[in-house]
């Protein structure tokens, strides 16, 4: 079996109003040597894009809401490297009045999963790169902008020596930590018991869950641009077993929806003032029945 | 006091209290009035304009999604495109003063002049009255309307959203197909988008 290793550049690359980063996890970068480093082709790693920012500026969400655009990548992969999906943390909603966007302020790391395959056996270093295109924009004003990235990655020919997702890799760094506290930042899938409705009302989609447990506290946020008017407030009633959540349409949805898609984020303690900082949230995937189920929660 | 006023008195709470949305624009209902002052001086009355198609576009001179219209040229052609058609075109400039976009009269004749700009007109909205009233969310953020004065396109202004000048020549300009589709007596096929670009700078204090 073949291995490879990564190694990070040491700085970040400049972007407006902050930096970014082409980063691997601690067990793969060695400080002494190349020869210590270790990622197993056929194998899948992860690789991150770590944006820092000055206070006050954000970047966007894969739906970035009411106004903005999220970053886009394009690699340029060695053979036998292919570069998965970006996995996004839930976002925070950006609210400056009446125009609402779903970013990330301060810094995030865009986890994208990656796989080696056994074509990489006749090469010795597989070089990463990746071009980002981005939007930085803080409540008065956006900057475009653009970086290229890069990230080595020796391969070697030794089994793995541990299993390279572990969230608690075998070295503590860092990096290590950035990754694994990503991860917890990771919608996941809502427990099996949880059931969902979401109702098609006039102007507003309802979405109602049982969850077997009182919440204080919800936020939805659409996987779908233009389905749901961000900047409205979304009318939470609770009950003992879950909760009512209204979703006024957007403006610009004039056909019905098929489903509803999005990250969920409850909380069951009021006194929780960071909810979106300390939730992961859930993602859901509702099918959208029809206006037959009207709820008098609906307002016009 | 008189019953009428006390009624004026409850209307107006109404319109204050209700969010802005409730009120906006929407497709295929009825496009809201208003009067706007426009760099060059006049007063525009959208009622005024009965019988044409109207074009809005909310803009920001700062915001890097119209500087890719405006510096690759796009916009100006459109404008020249459409009014040399009957279309009446009105640019909107609704960031407050000192944010992002909010210019003088004579900032955005000059900013016209140099930009070779040619809408019907450019109307100021400092107070985001008209921008609220038509909850335009991005610039640009385009509307199109009808000359039965219904909102018949509210969008993004092609389907490229991004700030690159290079998406410009292969986009699918939103605003001409509903012009195109309107007028040869169709129905305008792509009637809303996410209007993209950067959030409209309104005033906090709205």
């Amino acid at each position: 079996m073949l291995l490879c290793a990564a190694s990070a550049l040491a700085n970040g690359t400049p972007i407006p109003h902050g930096t970014l980063e082409l980063v691997a996890e601690d067990q793969w970068l060695d400080k002494q040597g190349l020869d210590k480093q270790k990622i197993a082709a056929g194998c899948t790693f992860d690789v991150g894009l770590h944006f820092q920012l000055e206070k006050g500026w954000h970047i966007y969400w894969i739906n970035p809401g009411d106004s903005g655009e999220p970053p886009r990548v394009e690699w340029q992969l060695p053979t036998g490297v292919s570069a998965g999906a970006i996995e996004w943390p839930t976002p925070r909603r950006l609210d400056s009045g009446s125009i609402v966007d779903y970013g990330y302020e301060d810094a995030v790391l865009l986890i994208v999963p990656m796989r080696a395959d056994s074509s990489l056996a006749a090469q010795q270093i597989a070089h990463l790169a990746a071009e980002v295109k981005l939007l930085v924009c803080s409540h008065e004003m956006c900057i475009p902008g653009k970086a290229q990235l890069s990230l080595a990655l020796p391969i070697k020919s030794q089994p793995p020596a541990t299993d390279t997702r572990t969230t608690d890799g075998p070295t503590d760094g860092p990096t290590n930590d950035l990754f694994a506290a990503t991860r917890r930042s990771l919608p996941g899938p809502a427990p099996r018991a949880w059931k969902f409705i979401v109702s098609d009302a006039k102007d507003s989609f309802v979405l109602t869950a049982n969850i077997g447990h009182q919440i204080t506290q919800a936020v939805f946020f659409p996987l779908v641009e233009s389905q749901i008017e961000n900047a409205a407030p979304q009318k939470l009633q609770t009950s003992a077993a879950g909760f009512q959540l209204t979703l006024r349409k957007s403006n610009q949805l004039l056909k019905p929806i098929a489903r509803l898609q999005g990250v969920l984020v409850l909380s069951s303690n009021l006194s929780s003032s960071n909810l979106l900082d300390n939730s992961a949230g859930y993602l859901i995937d509702v099918p959208v029945t029809g206006r037959a189920e009207t709820r008098s929660t609906i307002t016009k | 006091m008189k019953l009428s006023s006390l009624f004026t008195i409850f209307i107006a709470l109404l319109l204050c209290a209700a969010p802005a949305s409730l009120l906006a624009a929407k497709v295929g209902e009825a496009a809201p009035d208003f009067t706007g002052t426009a760099s060059n001086g006049k007063t525009y009355h959208l009622s005024d304009y009965r019988g044409k198609y109207l074009v809005l576009e909310w803009h920001n001179n700062g915001c890097p999604y119209v500087r890719k219209q405006y510096n690759s040229g796009n916009m100006q052609r459109l404008e020249k495109q459409w009014t040399g058609q009957g279309v009446v075109w009105f640019t909107i400039l609704s960031s407050a003063a000192g944010k992002q976009g909010y210019v003088t009269a004579s900032e955005e004749n000059d900013y016209m002049a140099k930009m070779q700009a040619a809408p019907t007109a450019a109307l100021l909205d400092p107070t985001g009255d008209i921008g609220h009233l038509y909850d335009a969310k991005t610039s640009p953020h385009m509307f199109v309307i009808n000359p039965q004065s219904v909102v018949i396109y509210d969008g993004a202004i092609d389907d490229k959203p991004t700030t690159d000048l290079s998406d410009v020549p292969g986009a699918t300009n939103y605003v001409s197909l509903a012009l195109e589709q309107a007028m040869a007596g169709k129905q305008v096929a792509t009637a809303a988008t996410r209007p993209y670009g950067c959030s409209v700078k309104y005033s906090d204090s709205h």
